[in-house]
């Protein structure tokens, strides 16, 4: 009983440490903003010569509709900031998923459970 | 490469349905072999099938033509969960794609899963195979296949488009019309495709081996071996 109250008491007094800003993070966040950077400075430099930034699956449905005489559609129209808000949903349950099973397949655990 | 609606014919659109169809068939297969073998399948596959899903639907900018495009994601997943696997992701992820995101269209899902899910995912596969017999690091063998699994995804869709659509221009005119619609632009994506699977599978590798049966070779199984002894 004494063993176990004191058990408790030192549960009491330690705080759990939990690393948010760890090494993992570190390098994704690094990853993220080369990304980022490099899409910027793209996009800069798009947006100075005047050049559209369209999708090349767009242009070129737009060359076979010409060619077909036809009118491409894509199934569901997102138009203006939709299309950003419907990615961005995507996005992050997308992230959520690929995190979680991440974690279940190459988390520390998972690794000393698996090799010899 | 993501056909909209309205473009190929009924015909085609149904030529490339069943090509589909047929490699879902040993896809599901496929899964269902791996699943009683490996625990752990099951959740790798979500997780691939959702990377699928968001690296073929991330525009990136290219400021040398001043357009976006995507990579696939296609050669990495035939790698890491089998080509045949891949086909059914990406059927699934392009039925996703066209009626939450816009991208693509319901009657081309055949004709878009032959281009990045069949021969995307098959080229892509083929090369990663070939490299590996001649015992070629694995960052190399993936970066090959990544980078071409991800042309041969758009060379198929251009081809597509141009046996539809070519009428009374030569196939192979027409063919490389369409191609030069995407292949500026894909080009430089290809080589950051080759980049990120070659990371990626080199990543995989090193952690859990296991879950990627066959992508080590005898002599490194014993390497690796020969680290978790020590």
């Amino acid at each position: 009983m004494k063993g176990a109250s004191m058990h408790s008491e030192m549960m009491k007094t330690q705080k759990p440490s939990v690393e948010w800003f760890d090494g993992f993070t570190k390098v994704m966040l690094l990853v993220m903003f080369i990304f980022l950077t490099g899409i910027f400075i793209s996009a800069k430099y798009m947006a100075s010569h005047k050049m559209e930034g369209g999708g090349t699956d767009d242009t070129v449905n737009a060359m076979a509709s010409k060619v077909s005489g036809t009118k491409s559609h894509p199934f569901v129209e997102l138009p203006g900031d939709a299309e950003v808000g419907a990615f961005s949903i995507a996005n992050f349950f997308v992230g959520v998923i690929v995190g979680h099973q991440w974690t279940v397949l190459f988390g520390k655990n998972a690794r000393k459970e698996e090799t010899p | 490469m993501h056909i909209e609606d309205g473009i190929l014919t009924a015909q085609a659109c149904a030529v490339y349905y069943a090509a589909t169809a047929a490699m879902i068939v040993p896809g599901i297969m496929e899964i269902n072999k791996r699943v009683k073998e490996n625990l752990y399948y099951k959740p790798f596959l979500a997780m691939v099938g959702v990377a699928v899903f968001v690296i073929s639907a991330m525009h990136l900018p290219v400021p040398v033509t001043g357009s976006c495009s995507h990579p696939c994601g296609t050669p990495l997943a035939a790698i890491i969960i089998g080509p045949c696997a891949t086909v059914v992701i990406s059927a699934i992820v392009l039925f996703f794609q066209a009626i939450f995101l816009g991208h693509g269209g319901i009657t081309t899902i055949g004709a878009n899963t032959v281009s990045m899910g069949i021969v995307g995912a098959f080229t892509g596969f083929l090369i990663w195979k070939l490299f590996r017999m001649f015992y070629s690091p694995i960052w190399l063998a993936a970066g090959l296949a990544g980078f071409f699994g991800d042309l041969a995804t758009y060379l198929t869709s251009a081809l597509q488009l141009a046996i539809s659509l070519h009428g009374n221009v030569p196939l192979i005119k027409q063919w490389m019309i369409f191609f030069m619609g995407y292949g500026p632009t894909q080009l430089p994506l290809a080589v950051v495709e080759a980049i990120f699977t070659a990371v990626v599978v080199q990543v995989m590798v090193a952690r859990r081996p296991d879950l990627i049966p066959g992508v080590l070779m005898e002599g490194e199984k014993a390497i690796e071996r020969g680290k978790y002894a020590l």
